[in-house]
């Protein structure tokens, strides 16, 4: 070849690779795995993906999957977990010495947060999906705001002091657009505007959402779930009247379990279920689930009932079996078999509301507005079931609302509520029998500042709008 | 007819010194020192007339006239021409050329002489890197290079190690410097380069050196070189090498099952005497204690492993005369003696048209741990041909295989070396009947041992390394270069887990395989021009470079797995997610250089290059990037001419800038990402915030330096230099109400500066014994200048202005309360980390009489500042003897004042937080009342002192010197290798690191370099034979 040749020759290449800079496209590769942000919401069916992505971080290990139901149990009398062969799990929670630094604060406060900036993102977008449907526009927008709702409601709980004591008292952060990196941090906001939030949001949804009455449609947030979120909202207020007219709302028309159904292992919704997580083993950690930490075999199978609280059961309450003594796997303590697995480990989904909290939500209510006769209506729908032949209660005043608590530590012990029912009434807590870590205190004293969790250290670290003065007190 | 001229002219020249008459001339050839040198070719210029000195370097010669000239040659001597000029005798010096063969250096898409260069950058050639046990070449660069520092965290064989020039340039992103191969960048993938087909390497350091490779040349640039064929006789040589491994060190002594046992025992007793309670709510008594703690210390540590059922008496010791059943030493059990080979065979050749060079080579390493290995083929071939008078071209071509087997490293139960630090001694490998054991307290189902035989991590590389180019010399002056390259890596990967035990069991066996493959394609395409006067030189390059980078993955996962040992995914009955995916970059660049020189004194350079790449924001596409430098011959001064003693002397000076843009591909882009299934409905997730500020990171770099040579015998270098980064990509923290935790942008500004010295001494030169020494030296600091947020808090550091990168941020240990036992942490109200100087109420005066306050509540003492994990120096010491056949080298490594947060030994030293995993032998010194001043705490089962949390208790100080590598070799006289038709033999034994000198209690003080420990395997120490013939 001439010398010609070669220069010719290289200034085609050259030509070539200034002709592809001039091309937009050659600099700006779009990913084939991910979708940008802005093309989620322009169609209804990427719209409603991202709903159910949400969804799925919700029905987290490190949120509703697991944390917070068995951190809320192990901050409690009524369980504990064993520290034998479960590799440091859950033991600080149940010690209650949960620091700004551990894991029990840090996960569930990073990923219900991620589930608020998703949800955040579905409800600022909602309407505006070009292809879909009014009613499908709606349901969209009605399922996130009750994500919202549900996840803010734990939040508080977990990491702001109660209601009840105080509620001006410095709660979570209030996110609820879709914030960008550089917008100004937000501050802890006081609890009263978190509870405002929550009940627009539930009331807006009420409005919003069907009645899904169908089995099938459980996994997910409809009406009667939004109506049972804000009877728990209310009942945290001690908004009595509201929080009865929910919680009847919610179980009106549901038909409870049968009483040969408490022993079916709450694995799989059934005719009671308003909301459950609907858990799939194939894509979740199979051993961070409540079956593997509460059933005696297979997994970590680490939990274990107080001796005090499994005496309280009578003889012939149908959930005096959910506890058994097996000294082959521990020869001291009660094990729990509340919670099974669905044929393989950890496949189980997990009840997240059912009608008996509403039942239980009425009674408690009414015998608060001193409907003593409505109240014990309600309590017997409960006990009649779990006990055949028993008495409808007779007792009044504090001694019903007494009797109320404990039926619901009975029938809703593993389901998670055991903390915050100590703390939104501020009552005693006081651990005894055979718990390997216990507590006496009340609220006024020093040790009450256990019974609300630590902002996570790295949220104070990160948040320039928080210091270590915004810590919770006691940490 | 002109043929037949020169022939007959040619005769009358060969026949004429018959009529001539005969001339003798004689003389000694000597070198430097007055030594005669035998063998030196003595040669009539133009004429076979020859004849070679004797062993005095004498010789005498019949030459045709005393008008010719004698050309006195010797290989690695300077070549000398004498006109005879009626002399009968002529002595002649010759001096070493070894000097000279330095001259050439490849730089940044050329080549230039080490006088004319105005950059910073230091030359390694083969001899470091030929026949060292390592499996990368980097690794063998330790020490050999101010500024240069290298850090091989792990021992796992294949593992490569991490190299940082002039200091960490970069918060979040890489610091790895570019690698060019045959002026080619390449990926990473070091290990697929055998070490012995490198002839040279080029470390780039400054910006003058580096900045032509623009974007990518912030953290430096090292450029290798592979071998070549030379023109003359083809050379076969063949090496071998064999050797054993060992875990580099001992470390920290662990308990044997007697003192675990003992250990526990006291723990449970102590928990009885603090928190024990009866049911009725009476606290325990002594005796309770002790029936307590003798009732639960088999069941907390997991065995008893005495042959009697109750092996102690009330105070928890060993009754005498107890036998041990069990005592298991599960280091030794993980750790075994590794073997490597080492074989290559080089053919290296040509004319002076074509050359050729070509090399198979296999290395093996069986490994230190369990199941961990590797092994690689690799062939190589270079080509150059000569076409024509202006057209030259070739091909380098690099293959490689290789197989790794590599058991999961970090925190993860299936990591064989913390299984060894955790499992207790008093836990059995196997089981009476001889199955294995499975059952122990720290990780129960991990057996190490068993999971080796019966778990499967292997990886299959396979690399394809091409690079061709074509020059054309368009003109006298003007030239052009069209180089095209390849670098194609397919890697396997296959995680089997098996049905029974570990991580498999949960799910009946898991196998996971994974492929992924990664294609560079680069082309560039320069014009060289260059134009030289009487005195000066000008020189100009310009040129594009065109880069695109697409890598393809697939991953698949099956599990239920009936059949044990048979991995492949057909066996699997329950199919898992599967998941594939692309994903592409491309950088496009135009770059211009321009040197000038004039009068061999006054050298100036100046680059400029334009670089658009796709991983940045919308807004930032595109970077430039520029240097310039000079440099002052000053000993080519006349009027330094007088001033014998000094051979060289040489100031240089530059500024640039350059770039570093290794942060992930669509990094700037907003994206929702696949995989958030819920209730067997598809989901999706917002994976990545949007950012389209983000943009390069920039560095620039000052750089002032000397070379001198003095006596003939010294050279000295020494620099001065300053990297300012700015822009730095980092993960600015999030709160939690922006979805995410951080975000990569650029927010941060640091500067590294430094001095670096050189010292090369020629001490003995005789023609028999020959010992240099070589010596360097870097001194290093780091600083934060500006970043987003004032402060950012990550684990154990803190980052600041003003402060270095690896800054330790930790509570400051007091030591232990000799009346409670209990852990003490200063309380250091005054620090910054809580505000307000609040002193706590669980404070009180540090009872060892330091005069601080101090308290036993972790959470109550504040965070000080506590030292760096980088080093304040570090550097190489290199010896090389000669003795006639025999030679001898040995060189050491240092790195003085950097820190380490123990991790694994938190791990062993929990005060009883974790009972029944194993504790360090240092636990036995645990608070007692009659051991009360002691600087570990109470042992207590679960206790909730946390004298195990991170604090300085476990900060130690790493600074090490260790003999890198100890070579003695002896190559086979001459005169016997010619016996056996060989040209050449060496026999050698070498040992790589094979002593550390260091306080640091762990393993290996060079394991990490931001100063925490992650369980990896620790570092290994060699002793290997060898043997290279030449056919």
């Amino acid at each position: 070849m001439r010398i010609s040749t070669y220069i010719y020759i290289g200034l085609i290449l050259l030509a070539q690779t200034l002709f592809v800079s001039c091309n937009d496209d050659f600099l700006n590769p779009q990913p084939e795995t991910s979708i940008g942000d802005k093309d989620v919401f322009k169609s209804y069916e990427t719209a409603q993906a991202a709903l159910v992505g949400v969804y799925d971080q919700l029905s987290s290990y490190a949120f509703e999957g697991l944390f917070v139901p068995i951190i809320s149990d192990l901050t409690g009398e009524d369980v504990m977990i064993s520290p034998e062969n479960n590799y440091n799990w859950f033991v600080a929670p149940y010690q209650m010495n949960t620091l700004p630094n551990y894991t029990f604060s840090e996960s569930p406060w990073w990923a219900g947060y991620k589930v608020i900036f998703d949800a955040n993102m579905v409800i600022k977008y909602a309407q505006q999906i070009p292809d879909a449907t009014q009613e499908q526009k709606n349901r969209i927008e009605g399922e996130a705001k009750v994500i919202r709702a549900f996840v803010m409601l734990k939040l508080a709980q977990m990491f702001a002091p109660a209601y009840a004591a105080d509620s001006e008292a410095p709660s979570i952060l209030l996110a609820i657009e879709p914030l960008k990196h550089d917008d100004p941090d937000i501050g802890r906001a006081p609890l009263s505007a978190v509870y405002t939030q929550m009940e627009e949001d539930l009331l807006s949804a009420i409005n919003l959402l069907e009645y899904k009455n169908d089995i099938l449609d459980k996994g997910f947030f409809d009406k009667r779930a939004a109506q049972a979120t804000l009877a728990r909202v209310y009942l945290n207020m001690q908004e009595w009247e509201k929080a009865r007219d929910m919680a009847v709302l919610a179980h009106q028309d549901v038909k409870l379990m049968a009483i040969g159904e408490l022993s079916n292992g709450f694995y799989y919704r059934n005719s009671e279920t308003i909301f459950t997580v609907a858990y799939t083993a194939d894509d979740n950690n199979v051993y961070l689930s409540i079956p593997s930490f509460y059933y005696p075999v297979y997994g970590y199978s680490s939990m274990r009932a107080n001796n005090r609280f499994v005496e309280q059961f009578s003889n012939n309450d149908a959930r005096n079996y959910y506890f058994v003594m097996e000294p082959q796997v521990d020869s001291e303590r009660y094990l729990i078999v509340k919670f099974l697995h669905n044929q393989q480990v950890g496949n189980a989904e997990r009840i997240s509301i059912r009608a008996s909290e509403m039942h239980l939500i009425e009674a408690e209510c009414e015998a608060e507005l001193g409907n003593n006769s409505a109240a014990q209506d309600a309590l017997h729908v409960i006990r009649s079931r779990a006990i055949p032949g028993v008495q409808k209660s007779s007792a009044v005043g504090q001694a019903l609302v007494d009797e109320i608590l404990i039926e619901r530590r009975k029938e809703l012990f593993g389901e998670g509520f055991r903390w915050n029912d100590i703390k939104r009434r501020q009552s005693p807590f006081v651990r005894a029998g055979d718990h390997w870590v216990r507590f006496d205190f009340e609220a006024g004293d020093k040790d009450y500042y256990r019974m609300t969790y630590p902002i996570p250290q790295s949220e104070i670290d990160n948040n320039t709008a928080l210091t270590n003065e915004d810590q919770n007190i006691g940490y | 007819m002109n043929k037949l001229i020169s022939v007959i002219v040619l005769h009358l020249l060969l026949i004429s010194p018959m009529f001539a008459q005969e001339l003798t001339l004689e003389g000694t050839v000597v070198d430097k020192t007055g030594i005669g040198l035998p063998g030196v070719n003595v040669v009539v210029d133009g004429t076979q007339i020859g004849t070679v000195t004797n062993l005095d370097g004498y010789y005498s010669l019949q030459i045709p006239s005393r008008d010719v000239t004698l050309v006195y040659s010797f290989i690695g001597m300077n070549t000398v021409k004498e006109e005879v000029n009626g002399r009968t005798r002529i002595d002649v010096i010759l001096s070493d050329d070894s000097q000279k063969l330095e001259d050439v250096m490849v730089v940044a898409y050329g080549t230039t002489t080490k006088e004319a260069y105005t950059g910073a950058a230091q030359v390694v050639d083969k001899e470091m890197m030929e026949n060292r046990p390592v499996t990368s070449f980097e690794k063998s660069l330790q020490g050999t290079t101010a500024g240069l520092q290298v850090t091989s965290s792990s021992g796992q064989p294949g593992a490569q190690a991490t190299v940082v020039i002039r200091g960490i340039g970069s918060l979040n992103a890489s610091s790895t410097p570019l690698y060019v191969i045959d002026g080619v960048p390449m990926a990473g993938g070091l290990n697929d380069i055998n070490p012995n087909d490198i002839e040279n390497l080029t470390v780039l350091k400054d910006a003058a050196a580096a900045s032509l490779y623009g974007s990518r040349a912030a953290n430096g640039v090292i450029i290798i070189t592979t071998k070549k064929g030379k023109a003359g006789q083809t050379r076969i040589s063949f090496n071998s090498q064999v050797g054993i491994s060992s875990r580099i060190s001992d470390g920290y002594k662990l308990m044997n099952s007697s003192q675990i046992y003992e250990q526990s025992w006291m723990g449970l007793y102590n928990w009885g005497l603090l928190y024990g309670e009866h049911e009725n709510g009476d606290p325990f008594n002594r005796q309770d204690a002790i029936d307590y703690a003798h009732g639960s210390v088999k069941e907390t540590v997991g065995f008893n492993p005495f042959g009697v059922d109750n092996p102690l008496d009330d105070n928890g010791q060993v009754i005498p005369g107890t036998k041990v059943l069990t005592d298991t030493d599960w280091r030794d059990e993980v750790y075994k003696t590794g073997v490597i080979q080492n074989y290559n065979l080089n053919v290296a050749g040509g004319t002076e048209n074509t050359n050729i060079f070509f090399s198979l080579g296999y290395y093996n390493d069986s490994g230190t741990t369990l199941s961990s290995d590797f092994t690689r083929y690799t062939s190589k071939i270079n080509v150059n041909h000569k076409v024509n008078s202006y057209i030259s071209t070739g091909i380098s071509n690099n293959l490689t295989y290789s197989e790794t087997n590599a058991p999961p490293g970090g925190s993860g139960f299936a990591n064989p070396v913390r299984s060894a630090e955790v499992i207790n001694a008093a836990s059995p490998v196997y089981n009476n009947d001889g199955t294995y054991n499975w059952d122990n307290k720290a990780i129960r189902d991990f057996n190490p041992v068993g999971l080796s035989e019966l778990d499967i991590y292997r990886y299959n590389d396979v690399r394809g390394i091409l690079n061709a180019y074509i020059n054309v010399n368009l003109l006298p002056s003007l030239s052009f270069r069209s180089t095209g390259g390849v670098d194609y890596a397919n890697s396997k990967g296959l995680n089997y887990l098996n049905p029974y035990h570990g991580d498999g069991a949960g799910v009946e066996g898991r196998s996971s395989m994974s492929r992924s493959d990664n294609m560079i394609l680069s082309v560039s395409n320069i014009f060289n021009w260059t134009k030289s006067g009487a005195d000066s030189n000008f020189e100009v390059l310009t040129g594009q470079e065109l880069t695109t980078g697409k890598s393809t993955f697939l991953s698949a996962e099956a599990t239920k797995f009936p059949i044990p040992g048979f991995p492949d995914l057909s066996w699997g009955a329950k199919p898992e997610q599967p998941s594939s995916g692309p994903s592409e970059w491309k950088l496009l660049s135009y770059l211009g250089q321009a040197k000038y020189n004039y009068g061999g004194r006054y050298y100036f350079s100046a680059s400029l290059r334009g670089d658009a790449s796709t991983r940045f924001g919308e807004d930032n596409k595109w970077g430039l990037f520029y240097s310039v430098g000079a440099s002052w011959r000053l000993s080519e001064e006349s009027w330094m001419q007088d001033i014998a003693w000094l051979n060289n002397l040489k100031l240089r000076g530059s500024y640039g800038t350059s770039g570093n843009s290794s942060i992930g591909n669509y990094a700037s882009l907003g994206l929702y990402g696949s995989g958030a299934n819920y209730g067997g409905f598809p989901g999706i997730a917002f994976v990545q915030p949007e950012n389209n500020d983000i943009a390069w990171e920039s560095i620039a770099s000052f750089n002032i330096g000397f070379e001198s040579r003095l006596f003939n015998r010294l050279d000295v270098n020494m620099e001065y230099y300053q990297r300012d980064s700015d822009g730095l990509l980092f993960g600015k923290p999030l709160s939690a109400s922006k979805g995410f935790s951080g975000i990569i942008t650029n927010l941060g500004a640091m500067v590294n500066k430094g001095l670096e010295a050189t010292l090369d001494y020629d001490a003995i030169r005789t023609s028999n014994f020959k010992y240099a020494v070589s010596f360097n030296i870097t001194s290093n600091k780091n600083e934060i200048l500006n970043l987003v947020n004032d402060r950012i808090l990550s684990g154990s550091k803190l980052l600041e202005p003003g402060a270095s990168l690896h800054q330790f941020y930790l509570q400051e240990w007091a030591g232990v309360n000799p009346d409670t036992g209990q852990p003490m942490w200063f309380v250091n109200a005054d620090s910054d980390d809580k505000a307000g100087n609040v002193i706590p109420e669980s404070a009180y005066l540090d009872p060892h009489g330091s005069g601080r306050q101090v308290t036993s509540s972790y959470s109550d003492a504040e965070r000080v500042r506590k030292g760096t994990a980088l080093p304040d120096f570090y550097g190489g010491l290199t010896n090389n003897f000669s003795y006639k056949n025999f030679d001898f080298s040995f060189y050491f490594y240092y790195s003085l004042g950097n820190q380490i947060y123990n991790d694994d030994y938190a791990t062993n030293m929990h005060d009883g937080s974790q009972p029944g995993i194993n504790l360090a032998a240092d636990a036995l010194d645990a608070w007692t009342p009659n051991n009360r001043y002691t600087n570990v705490p109470r042992y207590v089962a679960y206790s909730q002192d946390e004298g195990n949390q991170m604090s300085t208790r476990f900060l130690e100080d790493a600074s090490y010197l260790r003999l890198k590598n100890i070579t003695l070799g002896y190559t086979l006289p001459q005169a016997w290798t010619e016996r056996f038709h060989l040209q050449g033999l060496r026999a050698f034994v070498s040992g790589e690191n094979l002593f550390t000198l260091t306080k640091f209690k762990g393993f290996d003080p060079e394991a990490a370099l931001n100063g925490r420990l992650g369980n990896a395997i620790p570092g290994v120490k060699v002793v290997t034979v060898g043997l290279k013939i030449d056919l």
